[in-house]
This record gives structure tokens, sequence and C-alpha cells, in this order.
């Protein structure tokens, strides 16, 4: 399947044509050309492009693009000014929102078709609630009607242990600690120490109760933890970028010029000079190529980048 | 591209089987081809080939294989005078970096291949981390096309991602799982050229979905998985007291990445025709009388099972082949290259347990078996090279 999308960046890209264009949207007074794509194929997604914006040239085309970053890739937009760069942001990110609105409409209009073949065949309902994850550690979903039966469930047992506490247990006369003893007996017997059996009732429950509810609590944490390291990209543990390792995460590096080292006798050696690193522009990170920085283990899932709306 | 490096690390084994499958003219020749390959570094084993052209997989591969296996020996004796190369890099080397990126490797390969990674602890711990170094590098090239990002993939990305493997070569790495795998390749003495094919392999990936003959697959499977053997031998050591030659070393441990990729490639058969991939020679399906659409059907008939017979057949010659050199390596690797040798095996007989449906069953060994392996592989590892029977660990 790969191979299908791999071709699909080599096609000669549809060029914008002014019968097939849906909106004409003025932002910031400069009119932006948005193109019906033709094809659903993300090379489309990469060819609507406005004709009056500021940009340096060649970055419009898509095969120039890639996604692995370099040591030199850093400074592919290097040449540009400040104001150019927030332009190009800009320009860029009401693209992607158009686009985005675009998608969601393909969306609708393939949704509405597949449903139709759908209910040819039979009747199929199409949940559109997105599932719940449960925070308790062995339940998988949580809908409403798992909901009511947890309810149901949990008031029982409650119910259930405080009639058992609090008339059956004291009616039977009820031992319960080894071989049938009572409360004191059990702790003589398991020699532990004697103002145990002293402890007041209340006292007991309301400590057991804490214990309970404090351990409950733990147990749901953890579990929730370890969900969402799930999700995590494990490459950099959803931080999305990497330590460069040019400068060691530092940002600079040292200036090693090789000709001032062989230079004449009797000058005093340069003390040696730190630059900005030019792997990753003095910031210490680069991209995780894995999760394409967006720290999600599947960077399809929830990524508008890949896939918006689904 | 499912299954490409859900091998287990097995490097070096002998491979005598595969020397006697080429013929013995062929052998004579490549000799004499040796020495004028020997010191062209950086050239392509594959330049060769343009020469002569009806050459066989199996005999372009064995090339490689020695010419690892004299740059290995020049490495030997260079070592001495090379100066440290942290000295060549133009970055301060961050030790604590260092170590960080090592156990990140650690993590990645933990959570993504849990059986081998329990293997790999019971190797020395320096050549653990290596190991988990070459694991990460391997798999982030695989993820490159086979992973979520899979569609973005161009041929200009890959050339990136090699570019950035000449540079962690020479010192330069890029980020900090480049770090460790430059650190990794400083240590020892690890050539480029297997990482490069990989590379390779994933490109022939992009393009290629059908085999026509083993011989096209038998160059998938070395590009895939037998460059992780080649890879993997100067990390495991070949034992000083080894008297076996170092290429037959190579063999074996090629063998064994062969064996490997051969067992995933049976044992993933549904799950590749899901995603519209037959990583099956065509030439053996139609002698069988199967088509593409009987494997995409995915129903078990007794032809499947007498093709599936043929080809657990032969991925166990090549785990023979394997068996034949693990002696030769370094007392401390033994172990751990047994216990995964013996682990993959048994993916066979799991297959063949499983009535043979590789469609919609996973030939999956259970953990008592893979626990009860463990001392079998212990007791085989203590036997020393075939020629020096050694009773003690050294």
């Amino acid at each position: 399947m790969t191979t299908f999308h791999f071709y699909s960046h080599l096609l000669p890209l549809p060029t914008t044509s002014p019968t097939s264009f849906k909106t004409l949207i003025p932002l910031n007074g400069i009119p932006k050309f948005v193109s019906s794509p033709r094809h659903s194929s993300p090379s489309s997604l990469l060819c609507s492009s406005s004709k009056n914006k500021p940009s340096p040239s060649g970055d419009n085309n898509p095969s120039d693009f890639c996604i692995i970053e370099g040591p030199e890739t850093v400074r592919d937009f290097g040449q540009m000014q400040l104001q150019e760069i927030e332009d190009n942001i800009r320009s860029r990110r009401n693209r992607i929102f158009l686009l985005m609105e675009e998608v969601r409409r393909l969306r609708i209009q393939q949704r509405i078709k597949n449903v139709k073949v759908i209910n040819e065949n039979g009747n199929e309902e199409i949940d559109e609630m997105p599932d719940i994850p449960s925070s308790i550690p062995f339940l998988s979903y949580v809908t409403p009607k798992t909901m009511k039966q947890l309810y149901f469930t949990s008031l029982a047992f409650i119910s259930g242990i405080i009639v058992f506490g609090g008339l059956i247990a004291p009616t039977l006369e009820l031992k319960l600690g080894l071989g049938g003893t009572s409360y004191e007996d059990f702790i003589r017997n398991m020699h532990l120490p004697l103002q145990l059996s002293q402890v007041d009732p209340i006292v007991a429950s309301f400590s057991g109760g804490v214990v309970g509810v404090i351990s409950a609590l733990m147990l749901i944490e953890a579990n929730n933890v370890e969900q969402q390291e799930k999700k995590r990209c494990k490459y950099c543990h959803g931080n999305g970028y990497l330590a460069c390792a040019k400068c060691s995460a530092s940002g600079v590096c040292l200036n090693i010029d090789p000709i001032s080292l062989s230079s004449a006798s009797g000058q005093p050696l340069k003390v040696p000079t730190t630059q900005r690193c030019p792997n990753c522009s003095g910031s210490g990170k680069v991209m995780c190529p894995t999760c394409l920085c967006t720290g999600m283990m599947m960077a399809s899932e929830h990524d508008p980048r890949i896939d918006p709306f689904d | 591209m499912a299954g490409v490096l859900f091998w287990v690390i097995c490097p070096k084994e002998n491979a005598t089987a595969l020397l006697s499958l080429i013929p013995r003219s062929v052998k004579q020749k490549r000799s004499r081809l040796c020495p004028t390959l020997k010191f062209s570094t950086g050239v392509s084993a594959f330049s060769s080939a343009v020469a002569n052209p009806a050459r066989s997989s199996e005999e372009k591969v064995y090339e490689v294989v020695l010419k690892q296996a004299a740059l290995v020996k020049e490495q030997r004796q260079k070592k001495n005078l090379d100066l440290k190369r942290a000295a060549e890099t133009d970055g301060m080397t961050d030790w604590d970096l260092l170590k960080e990126a090592y156990d990140r490797c650690g993590e990645v390969c933990a959570e993504y291949a849990k059986t081998f990674y329990l293997g790999t602890l019971l190797m020395t711990p320096e050549r653990r981390r290596a190991v988990w170094a070459i694991y990460v590098w391997c798999r982030r090239t695989d993820e490159l096309v086979d992973g979520p990002n899979a569609s973005h993939i161009t041929p200009r990305a890959l050339d990136r991602w090699e570019r950035r493997l000449d540079d962690l070569f020479e010192g330069r790495p890029y980020d900090m799982f480049d770090a460790a795998l430059s650190d990794t390749v400083s240590k020892y003495p690890v050539d480029i050229q297997p990482f490069k094919d990989m590379i390779e392999g994933m490109r022939l990936d992009l393009r290629k979905s059908r085999y026509k003959n083993f011989d096209e697959l038998y160059l998938y499977c070395y590009y895939v998985a037998g460059t992780v053997g080649l890879m993997s031998v100067p990390v495991m050591g070949i034992a000083p007291e080894s008297k076996a030659s170092t290429e037959s070393v190579y063999n074996a441990a090629l063998a064994l990445g062969i064996a490997n990729q051969l067992t995933n490639i049976l044992r993933d058969v549904g799950e590749d025709a899901r995603r519209g991939r037959i990583y099956l020679p065509e030439d053996e399906l139609a002698r069988a009388g199967l088509s593409d659409d009987d494997i995409f059907f995915g129903q078990v008939t007794d032809k499947w099972r007498n093709f599936m017979k043929d080809q657990i057949k032969r991925a166990r010659m090549f785990f023979d082949e394997a068996e034949k050199g693990v002696t030769e390596l370094n007392a401390a690797s033994r172990w751990p290259v047994w216990a995964s040798l013996m682990l993959y095996r048994q993916i066979l007989d799991a297959i063949e347990a499983n009535d043979y449906n590789n469609f919609t069953k996973r030939a999956y060994v259970g953990k008592a078996k893979k626990f009860a392996s463990l001392p079998v592989a212990y007791g085989r590892a203590l036997m020393g090279t075939s020629k020096l029977f050694d009773l003690s660990r050294t």
C-alpha cells in the first residue's frame, strides 16, 4: 500500500484553474485561490497554492520537500527576513485551515455515499460518539449502558457489605479470625502487640476505609499513567524532539578552525570560541523522525497533519 | 513489509551449506576477485555485477560477506595506529547524553521486541548496549517505510537518511540515537556496508511487492535480515581460540539472518497478504499449483500444506547452517545467540502445530517453552569451538 502513496508524489500535480475554484476568500487583503482537489491523494494537498504571497522559489514543489531532517535542513528558510517568515507562517496556517475544512466537507460526502451503500446491504448503525476509555484497570470502554451497570453493581455491593457488617455478622456472631477465633484471640495468636485489640471500632473502620480509598485511587492513577505512556512516542518520550548530538543538546558548538591551529609558532593559541550549533540552530533539539514531532506513538492518531476530522 | 525487524539477533554461524550451493568453478573465480575488492572501500559490492550480469543473488551476497571478513582483518591491524575517534568530532562528547541515549535505546528495544530484549540481557553490558543501538537504528530505518509516516517517504528522504548514516560513521551524529550508534561503531569494528545495504533494501521494498523466484527473495532477505547478522558479528566477537575462518563465521551469521527472515515471512503470510504483499517466490507457488488469489483468499488446502512443508524445510536448512557456527563465537556471546536461534526455530514448529494455517493464526511460542529453551541453550553454549573443547567458560 505504501507504493501507491509513493507514486502519487510523482504524478503531475493539477494546477489551479479558474473554473474549479470553490471559494475566493480575502484574508488580510490578499485573495487566496483555493482549488477543489481533483484527486484526494496526499499530493493534491500540497498543490493548491495562492499566487500572491511571498515565498521562496521552489518551496511549493512537493517533490522537493523531505520529511527527514538532515544537518542542513534547518537552514532551509535561513535566507528569509523576520517579517517574511511571519508572513509565510500566517499564509501556511491559513492554507491549512482551508484545506482542513475542505477535507471535512469531502468526508461528509464520503460518509453519505458510504451510508447509502451500507443501507442497501442491511441496517448498520454508525455510532458517532467516541469511545470513552475507562479508568478502571480491567475495564476497556465505558458506554452509558455499562455506566448504569457499574452504578448498580457498586450500589448493590456497598449495601450488601453494610448489611453484612451491620446486621448479619453480629447476629451470627461471626468470628472471622483464623480458625473462628475472635479478634482478641486472633491478635494474641499472631503474637501481635496487644494494643491492637483495644482499637476503637469507629477508628478501625475509618482507617480501613481510608486505606481502601487511597489504594484504589493510586491503582487508578498508576493505570492511567500507563495508558498515557502507551500513547507516547517511545523514541522522544512524547517530547517530539530528540537531543541534538552535534552540540550535545547545549545549542553551541566549539569553533575549531584548523588553519589557526597550525599557524606559525610564536603567536599565542586562540581561545576556542563557540558558535551557534548549525545542526539544530541553537535550539539543542532536532526533529524526531518517527513521530514527526507529534510526540504520539502513532503519528496518524489524532494528528491533524495526517487525518483531520477523522 | 511486516516482520522485517521482528527478528532476534543471531550473528555468526557457519554456513558451509551455503558454500555448497555455489558451484565450485565460480568459487575459484571469486577468490581471485577478492584481493581487488578488499581495498575498495566505499565501492558498492555489487559494482562487479556489471561485468558479470548473470550472477545469482547468493553469489553477490557472498561477495559482500568476503569483503566484510577482509575488512575486519584490515581493521584489526589498523586498530593500534588509529587515534581515538572522539578527537575527530567537532562537537563536545557529553557522556551523560550518551548514557541516556543508550538507556533509551534499551527502552525502545524492550517496547518493540520483548523476547529479543530478554535475549540481550544475557549478554555482557557493553555488548548489550551496542546491540540496542544497532537495533534502534534498524528499527528507525524500517519505520521510515513501514511505519505510520510511510506514505510520505520519498527516495530523497532515504538519500538523506543515508547521508546521516555516512555522517554518523564519520563521528558526526545528528541526533541522540545516531550518537549511540556512532559510539558503538567507534568501539567495535562494524562496517558501513551492511547498513547501506539495509537502506537499499528499504528502497527495494518501496518498489516491489512480489518476488519472482527464490533468488530475488534471497536478496531481499539479505538486505533486511542478513545485513543485521553481518552488523552484529563484530559486536559479538569471534572466539580468539577459534580456528574457523572469519568468512565462515560471517556466512553463518548471514545464514541465521536469512533463516530468521524466512521464518518471519512464513509466520506472517496472512498479515502481509492483508496489506497486499506476498513474500513467497512466485515460481514455487506456481509449481505447487497456487496463485496469489489463493493466498489472499486464505484457505488452507493440501496444496498449501505441501508448499508450506517445503518452505519450512528450506528455512530449517538455513538454521542448520547457522547452528554450525555459533560455537566459533566469543564464549560470552554464545548463550544469547543459541537461545535466540532455538526460540526462533520453534516458531517453525508452531506453524506446523497450527496445521500450516498462517493466514488467520499467529504461530506463537509460549512463555513456558521459551524459558525451557534457556537452560538447553546454556548447555550448548558451554561447548567450545569444534577444535577446542573447553569445559569452563573463559
